[in-house]
């Protein structure tokens, strides 16, 4: 028994899917779009429009169909038949711009300075005098200040008539208050950018010289930046006062030498050399 | 220019969050607006289209004084009132007769715009047969060489493919696959760069049309058409094309969904996957060579150095 003939009628039965172009199509199969740069038959096209037009369309339908359907497909149960699309492939412009970066707020840029990394930590922490789980702030945390106790204890070398609870509690509006107040300054340097002070500076100083005297006469704005722009540096005379003299270099050496009388302090050292690199 | 908002309660604010930019971004919406005059086929036209891409446009019936072409202010602002980066302008004038204005935004300002007349137009409701279902992505047939090599053509293809794309999906649902827009080009280039259309005569052809997929005796189905409307034959007008710079801004693609570099792995000619293991530097001193008499390790000599060290700790 000869199945190719059997195939062959099988075949038969159905129209073919098969489309002859001379240059072959291009897709985007991520937009499902196929272009077909083949020349168009202009005579068709003016006498009988629309039925060249469908039939055109069809064939490149067909092979585009046929591409589609050469993608990796998977059945799914109460969807259908489901094809993963490749990304797509035409440059087709953006609605608006991609998202800007939020700008760090102060702790943030700080961090980067020093090297800090966010390590996360469990929300819930073991409590070992009550014995339990309680969370680590928050309603019945374990970083609560004991003001909603009923008992306070008095620390040593206090006021014994002052009132612990209204000083924990005026102490805890003074951390809020504290922090929605460096909640907004994050918030305005983020918009006006955290040079906004030295670059206004600049512009008042070069603004002051636009007079014709410039800016001699001019009276000073209250809270004004002193003028650094143009002044001569003088140096003090090679023989002079000796008092004065030997009074700058131990100054200079009061300021390295800190209080502890250490040489060098390392630790602000090291930050100082941070912040240069 | 809107004023910046601030939202006084939780919905507005969600609402003005989803307006903001995103890394990857929804669906573009639409706007239909009327000129200061326009016909019936290009009511019909506007409302036909608007049909097509329908959950997200917005018809709009009255009529605005609106020339984009010589002042964009007012579209700008319409556009950003609806949060909407794609428009159609109708209008109708002895000049430019039955005239279609298609547009897109970036960043709240005009990006391109090409002017199309309708020189034939047959309505979805003209055409008797099945519709496709609302919300369906559709199929794109572009037809003529001109689409390659005319930038007037191109940037009209994009801009069509842009139009009608609907959401950026991963994976298609086959039967989903209802309708195609076929989009013809006929006519001879003049000039290939010329930001006006050049093209003698030149047409392009909209059409759409539903699928039916029948058995194939294959994997792939036989397709076979059947018209669904709208039609047109439109002719190119004016155009403006977008700023060299601020289409590359437009078209920039975020890090994150560029595909990332997979290192080591290789597909050679044959098709094959090759891979690369980078090992360590090999310890030379190890290797076996060439066996001689002179080269042989004198196991007594450890043996020796061993008891002297010994000896000393005795004493």
């Amino acid at each position: 028994m000869d199945v190719s003939a059997q195939l062959e009628v099988q075949k038969s039965k159905y129209k073919s899917i098969n489309v002859e172009k001379q240059v072959p199509l291009q897709f985007d199969l991520g937009l499902l779009a196929g272009f077909d740069i083949n020349a168009l038959e202009e005579n068709k096209l003016k006498t009988e429009t629309d039925n060249y037009l469908k039939s055109y369309t069809r064939d490149g339908t067909q092979l585009l169909i046929n591409e589609i359907f050469q993608l990796p497909l998977t059945s799914i149960q109460d969807v259908g038949v489901v094809t993963e699309l490749p990304k797509i492939v035409t440059a087709i412009p953006r609605e608006k711009p991609l998202p800007k970066p939020k700008p760090p707020t102060r702790w943030e840029r700080f961090a980067k300075l020093k090297g800090i990394k966010k390590n996360k930590k469990s929300k819930l922490i073991y409590d070992e005098a009550k014995g339990e789980w309680v969370p680590r702030w928050g309603y019945k945390g374990a970083n609560d200040d004991g003001s909603n106790e009923w008992l306070v204890p008095v620390p040593d070398n206090a006021d014994p008539f002052e009132d612990q609870f209204s000083k924990l509690r005026e102490a805890k509006k003074g951390r809020i208050s504290k922090n929605e107040a460096r909640r907004r300054r994050n918030i305005e340097e983020a918009e006006t950018g955290a040079n906004k002070k030295t670059e206004l500076r600049q512009q008042i100083s070069v603004a002051k010289t636009a007079t014709a005297s410039l800016g001699k006469f001019d009276k000073p704005i209250k809270g004004e930046p002193s003028n650094t722009k143009g002044v001569k540096r003088k140096f003090e005379p090679n023989l002079g006062d000796v008092q004065k003299e030997k009074e700058t270099r131990l100054n200079i050496l009061n300021k390295i030498i800190d209080k502890k009388g250490e040489i060098v302090n390392v630790r602000k050292a090291i930050a100082k050399n941070n912040q240069q690199n | 220019m809107l004023k910046t908002i601030k939202p006084k309660n939780a919905r507005a604010k969600r609402i003005l969050k989803k307006r903001e930019p995103k890394v990857e971004e929804n669906a573009k919406t639409a706007i239909f607006v009327r000129g200061s005059t326009t016909s019936q086929v290009v009511n019909d036209a506007l409302s036909d289209l608007c049909c097509l891409r329908r959950s997200n446009s917005i018809n709009f019936t009255k009529k605005n004084n609106i020339h984009p072409f010589d002042d964009d202010t007012s579209m700008n602002f319409f556009c950003a009132k609806n949060d909407a980066s794609l428009f159609v302008i109708g209008s109708h004038s002895k000049k430019r007769p039955h005239n279609l204005i298609f547009g897109r935004m970036f960043d709240g300002q005009v990006l391109d715009m090409i002017e199309v007349g309708i020189e034939k137009a047959i309505t979805m409701s003209e055409i008797k047969s099945q519709k496709c279902s609302v919300g369906m992505k559709p199929l794109f047939i572009f037809n003529g060489d001109l689409f390659e090599t005319s930038q007037v053509h191109k940037t009209f293809k994009n801009m069509m493919l842009d139009f009608f794309r609907g959401q950026t999906l991963e994976s298609i649902n086959i039967s989903g696959l209802e309708y195609v827009i076929s989009i013809t080009a006929t006519g001879s280039i003049v000039d290939s760069d010329s930001t006006t259309p050049s093209t003698s005569d030149g047409k392009i052809f909209f059409r759409v049309y539903t699928i039916q997929m029948t058995k194939s005796g294959q994997k792939a189905p036989r397709v076979e058409l059947e018209e669904m409307g709208p039609s047109y034959d439109f002719k190119l007008r004016r155009t403006k094309f977008a700023k060299e710079e601020v289409y590359k801004i437009a078209t920039k693609v975020p890090k994150t969904l560029k595909p990332k570099k997979v290192k080591n792995i290789d597909v050679n000619e044959i098709g094959d996957k090759v891979g690369h293991i980078h090992l360590g530097r090999q310890d030379l001193s190890k290797l076996q060579t060439r066996k001689m008499k002179g080269l042989k390790r004198i196991p007594e000599d450890d043996d020796q150095t061993e008891d002297w060290s010994h000896k000393k700790r005795k004493v």
